[in-house]
């Protein structure tokens, strides 16, 4: 096994190119952040045209590009650099470092000042990303999920809207207790495990955990008990990052302050490190307590779905509106991850690259109309096809994408979690819960299609003082590539849906679990 | 297997190609687009009568078709695998041909209708129209459930941008608007029935798939778990009695068919429609969209066949329909106005039949509908033409010496539509409303009575149905004209006369196809339809394996009764409706005779208060409700997170004075979280 292999150097471009934009001058930085983020474009699409990974990652599986390194010791805990990919996590580095690559580009126009910082920062985030995705020690884990919060925390507070810091201040503890509650509950099992695991190697311990009678006490607390608590606690602490109602109030808040590229990543992409760390932790190493405990989760997915989407209903700023359907869309994932059959893992997982690409493009679209009108409330701009006729085509395509239209990535995640879920022998009521789940689909239909009649169409018309004319070229070209990835991840879902679903198989088979 | 068979995805894939060409280029071609359009539908009519023709035997043996091309997801073991296939036999060799044809007449009548006139924004209606064909006809020879939904949901996408066509306008928008969500509302309900047919049966397959393994399909599972165990036949009923479960899916399935179908009570986007360029209106109304409900069913009708009560539902809807959209048909003033009505009524015609069990009946009306509606929307695009887009028809009269070609072949349509013989919707309405009869007159039990009920209902329609069609023709064409227009019409030309003059003449032939009563009175075997829907190696989708479904599974059966009493009975009723708009309507200078109706009038011109119904769903109760659970959101939900903040961000406050600046505010932030980390774990650590 190698000490470090592409993963490092995929980390030590974004890194080393963070402080060399840095020091760039603000005029520049754009372009070279943009330049320096194509390398791991690049190198994470030759990894995806090499992988031979199998299996899942934390089940004895064969990882790809792998590498292992002893790091410190903590007690007589063992911490190791540990990276690897299987097929769950390729998909998510490729959403990782194709979407940087957009949002970067995104930014020329709407980012005026400060630049090579906030392009640095914007390199740093994806460096830590791209840890968070790929390592397989708890320790060196955790210390890129915290890692993110720190640029996305200058990135709001510094380039937000008017209410900036209140918005970055929320997000930053609300997270970070969020952290703290998982990471106890971790820990938990950790110690309760006692002897059967000397490190913090994420692979042992979900299979130590999966193993009958190696979990032991702790603090007096039965297996049972200590499952339940550090379940819940794990549960709560990735739920907030999701974010599953009703943890979810940081995110419209951060998403309409947040500067348009900024949303495109906490949508795309740091909102799927809490449906990942919930698959990889509560669903993989927790499975019996998941399951016993499926219909109280399922509610919760579900009433993230119908509430967040009745939220999205009564808003009137388009990022608003945005950000409430994220709450919707993950609830989905949620509905897939605990039903615990092949499509409803597999579609939780598909759903989360689907997210990831259709959300950022929905905000990157409003983004490119902001740019031209300085609003985003609905009642202030009407008929905008009239002006900006491509930009206002590539919306409706987003929007539609977002309400499940077959032939784009969403419907794809979406039916493969409808279909898992309904078939589902763990969610009680299985057809029933998935059925109203599913009328998810109809209100996200009513907000985005009412929010377009209002301000695409009709009469132009526009309340600020801007002269609206025709997006510049870069900001309709990341609007492009994502549309093109959305249409063709729903043509062909087994782009990366193999892959997903070869990696979340054995979640099903072996283990705890019988075979169903 | 060589031949026709490899070519027919491209009868989907050439007007797809039109669509990216159009939408692309279209702003550089001489016609904005048209040309790519008429020469791949041109195409696809091509390669749709050649297969329809290879399914006839009539270029060699007579064949069938269905493969699976092209895995879309594949899940693995315990995972129903997710393809795209096609499926040819009789029933979508002949609905390609109509929908290929339609399309392509429709091309050619915009050529009149939009460049004409000269419309901007050409590239992205052609575009549309070519995206509509290509999703719809995909749809037609989808082999399996899953991806006859997916073509249905971009049939609903392109109906979308093409009703909105005109985006400037505060109206098309809305309507837009008001279809997909109307239809989509109705598609919930289908995609749980898709998603549980496929956890069901584990395959979503409407006609086996012949190979290595044979393929069953889910309404040959059906009926195993039906005769048999459903264990037996490897089917999950969920705990229920198979034939409950089975009852349920074909109901949620239907959902979908009855919002794309514009039947009751989703029928309220089709009215609204008509916002839409009236070309769209055709292809919409005639061969796409609300074809698309009705289509599926008769797909299905494996399935549909071994349900009594779904049988009900569905004739009753049907009858239901037929009847109360023809009676607000009577009062509108517009002349499209009419003919939405008169789409949602005639498709209730074709649902009451496949509730009744008349499959070949139900077909058949879908073919002759799909082209006397496709006249008389071209038709009336004709006139609107000619009055300078004024749809109003008491500003018309008098249009009959002025345009000629239009008001003949509009006369071709509207005898057809009020179904006097022997134009086309003579035979196929006859035959529904035969087929209603004799199945209610011989089915026992309580299925027969409701079939009877829905025969009636749609017996009492056909004379609202000549009425209205003929107090149409009458207020446009005949007596004086009203207003200046009327009076020196624009002129139209070939490319609008043209495909008046195909469908007009269609519109009076197409049902010799089927003429069963004159095959019973002269013996003769003409009724080629029946044949026709009969034969095929696909034996699970003949109506012969209907027909047995029909008797064993669901108790309907056909009485002994002679055709020509019964279509006596309809023609007479239709030709009392034509002569009571003769006698009102057809006089030099008629007056609005409905306004007698009084208050009656009032319920009729406001669609019976269903939209206002619908309406107050969406504003009076899903917004309230969506403002109250924000409400509840900022208020109760953020305000604990607030309020166990404040406390912290009291003390952050003040220390934020003192130190002033982010980075110092953040940095404490983070200090004081990592030493709580370690603090935690030291003092866990510690314990163990």
């Amino acid at each position: 096994m190698a000490i470090a292999g592409p993963v490092e150097a995929l980390m030590a471009v974004a890194l080393v190119g963070a402080f060399v934009v840095f020091l760039a001058p603000d005029d520049s930085a754009g372009r070279i952040a943009t330049l320096v983020s194509l390398v791991p474009v690049a190198g994470s699409l030759w990894m995806y045209a090499v992988f031979d990974g199998s299996g899942n990652g934390l089940l004895g599986g064969d990882l790809a590009f792998e590498s292992s390194a002893a790091w410190i010791a903590l007690g007589r805990y063992e911490v190791a650099w540990h990276v690897g990919l299987d097929g769950i996590s390729l998909p998510l580095l490729l959403l990782t470092t194709v979407l940087t690559t957009l949002a970067l580009v995104s930014s020329w126009t709407p980012i005026d000042e400060r630049q090579s910082q906030f392009y640095g920062l914007v390199l740093l985030m994806e460096a830590s990303l791209i840890g968070v995705f790929t390592a397989l020690d708890f320790f060196v884990w955790l210390v890129f999920w915290e890692f993110v919060l720190i640029p996305m925390y200058f990135l709001i507070g510094v380039w937000g809207g008017p209410r900036r810091k209140y918005a970055a201040i929320k997000f930053f503890v609300y997270t970070n207790v969020a952290t703290l509650v998982m990471f106890v509950g971790f820990m938990a099992l950790v110690f309760g495990l006692g002897d059967s695991v000397s490190s913090f190697d994420l692979p042992a311990i979900a299979q130590a955990l999966r193993t009958p009678g190696e979990l032991g006490t702790f603090f007096g607390i039965d297996p049972g008990t200590l499952r339940l608590v550090a379940f819940t606690l794990m549960f709560a602490g990735f739920a907030v990052k999701v974010p599953v109602f009703p943890l979810h109030t940081w995110l419209p808040d951060a998403h309409v302050e947040a500067p348009t590229p900024v949303s495109v990543l906490l949508a795309g992409v740091l909102l799927k490190m809490g449906t990942y760390a919930l698959l990889r932790f509560n669903f993989t190493m927790l499975q019996e307590t998941a399951i016993a405990n499926a219909g109280v989760i399922v509610a919760f997915g579900v009433v993230s779905v119908i509430y967040g989407a009745l939220l999205a209903l009564a808003q009137q700023d388009l990022k608003r509106i945005v950000a409430y359907s994220s709450i919707s869309s993950m609830g989905y994932v949620i509905l897939g991850l605990v039903a615990f059959t092949p499509y409803g893992f597999g579609g939780a997982t598909f759903q989360m690259i689907a997210h990831g690409l259709i959300s950022g493009l929905l905000f990157m679209v409003v983004g490119v109309i902001y740019n031209e009108t300085h609003t985003r409330m609905v009642g202030d701009i009407s008929g905008m096809a009239d002006r900006m006729p491509w930009t206002v085509g590539v919306f409706v395509a987003a929007a539609f994408g977002y309400m499940g239209l077959p032939l784009m990535a969403g419907f794809a995640g979406e039916y493969l979690i409808f279909q898992g879920a309904f078939a589902s022998t763990v969610i009680p009521a299985a057809p029933l819960v998935t059925g109203v789940a599913m009328f998810g689909i109809v209100i996200v239909a009513g907000y985005l299609l009412w929010a377009m009649q209002r301000t695409l169409f009709g009469e132009y018309r526009l309340a600020t003082d801007y002269d609206v004319s025709r997006a510049p070229v870069h900001d309709v070209v990341p609007l492009v590539v994502l549309l093109a990835l959305v249409v063709a991840l729903g043509v062909q879902p087994r782009l990366v849906y193999d892959m997903i679903q070869d990696a979340v198989n054995p979640l099903l088979h072996g283990g705890v679990l019988p075979w169903w | 297997m060589a031949g026709v068979y490899d070519f027919v995805p491209a009868v989907a894939l050439l007007p797809f190609l039109a669509f990216v060409v159009s939408l692309f280029a279209g702003e550089y071609m001489p016609k904005r687009g048209a040309e790519a359009g008429i020469i791949a539908t041109a195409g696809s009519l091509a390669l749709s009568v050649w297969t329809l023709l290879t399914v006839a035997g009539i270029t060699g043996p007579a064949t069938s078709f269905n493969e699976n091309l092209y895995t879309w997801v594949a899940g693995g073991e315990g995972a129903v695998t997710l393809n795209f296939g096609i499926l040819v036999d009789p029933l979508s060799a002949l609905m390609l041909v109509i929908v290929s044809l339609i399309a392509f007449l429709v091309h050619v009548f915009s050529l009149g209708y939009m460049n004409d006139e000269g419309e901007t924004g050409l590239p992205r209606y052609y575009a549309g129209l070519g995206l509509f064909s290509a999703s719809m006809l995909a749809f037609v020879f989808s082999n399996n459930l899953l991806m006859a939904f997916m073509f249905f949901e971009l049939v609903g996408l392109c109906s979308y941008l093409l009703i909105g066509f005109w985006f400037r306008e505060a109206a098309p928008p809305s309507a837009a608007k008001k279809a997909f969500l109307v239809t989509r509302f109705g598609d919930y309900f289908f995609l749980i029935g898709v998603v549980g047919v496929f956890a069901t049966f584990g395959t979503g397959l409407f006609a086996p798939v012949e190979g290595a393994e044979t393929l069953a399909s889910f309404p040959e599972l059906a009926e195993e778990a039906l005769a048999g165990s459903a264990e037996e036949a490897g089917v999950n009923t969920f705990g229920y009695d198979p034939g409950t479960w089975f009852t349920i899916l074909g109901l949620l399935v239907l959902g979908g068919v009855v919002g794309k179908s514009a039947q009751f009570p989703l029928h309220t986007w089709l009215p609204d429609a008509m916002e839409g360029p009236t070309p769209v209106s055709a292809l919409i109304h005639a061969a796409t969209m609300v074809a698309a409900g009705v289509y599926l069913v008769a797909r299905m009708y494996g399935f549909y066949a071994l349900s009594p009560t779904a049988l009900a539902v569905i004739a009753l809807i049907g009858g239901f329909t037929a009847l109360f959209a023809a009676t607000m048909g009577v009062v509108k003033q517009e002349l499209k106005q009419v003919l939405a009505y008169s789409t949602i009524s005639q498709y209730g015609y074709m649902m009451l039949a496949l509730g009744a069990g008349g499959y070949t009946a139900a077909v058949f009306h879908l073919t002759t509908h799909a082209v006397f509606k496709a006249l008389l929307f071209l038709g009336a695009g004709s006139v609107i033409i000619a009055m300078h887009h004024e749809e109003n028809m008491w500003t018309m009269g008098g249009l009959r010496d002025r345009m000629p070609v239009t008001y003949y072949t509009f006369l071709s349509g509207s005898l057809a539509l009020a179904g006097i013989v022997p134009f086309a919707g003579f035979w196929s309405k006859d035959e529904v409303l035969f087929e209603a009869l004799i199945h209610g007159l011989g089915s026992e039990g309580a299925i027969g009575t409701l079939l009877l009920v829905g025969y009636a209902m749609g017996l009492v329609a056909v004379f609202f149905t000549a009425f209205y069609t003929f107090r149409m023709v009458f207020l446009t064409f005949h007596g004086e004209p009203r207003t200046d227009t009327a009076r020196d019409p624009e002129p139209v030309r070939w490319n609008v006369k043209g495909p008046l003059t195909v469908l007009g003449i269609g519109a009076a032939t197409v049902g010799f196809i089927n003429m069963v009563p004159v095959a019973e009175v002269t013996g003769r075997e003409i009724d080629y339809l029946h044949k026709w829907l009969a034969h095929g190696d696909i034996s699970v989708t003949t109506t012969e394996h209907y027909g047995e479904l029909l008797h064993t599974f669901a108790g309907v059966d056909p009485a002994e009764l002679g055709p020509v009493a019964p279509g006596a009975v309809s023609l007479v009723l239709a030709l009392a409706g034509v002569g009571a708009a003769w006698k009102l309507y057809n006089v030099p200078d008629p007056e609005e005779h409905t306004d007698k109706l009084g208050g009656a009038k009032t319920v009729l011109m406001h669609n019976y208060y269903l939209d206002e119904f619908q309406v107050w769903l969406a504003t009076g109760v899903t917004v309230p409700l969506a403002r109250a659970a924000d409400k509840f959101d900022q208020g109760v939900v953020d305000g604990v997170v607030n309020g166990i903040s404040s406390v912290s961000l009291f003390g952050g406050s003040r220390f934020r004075r003192i130190q002033s600046g982010v980075v110092t505010n953040y940095a404490t932030l983070m200090t004081l979280s990592l030493v709580l980390l370690l603090v935690v774990f030291v003092v866990a650590g510690g314990v163990v």
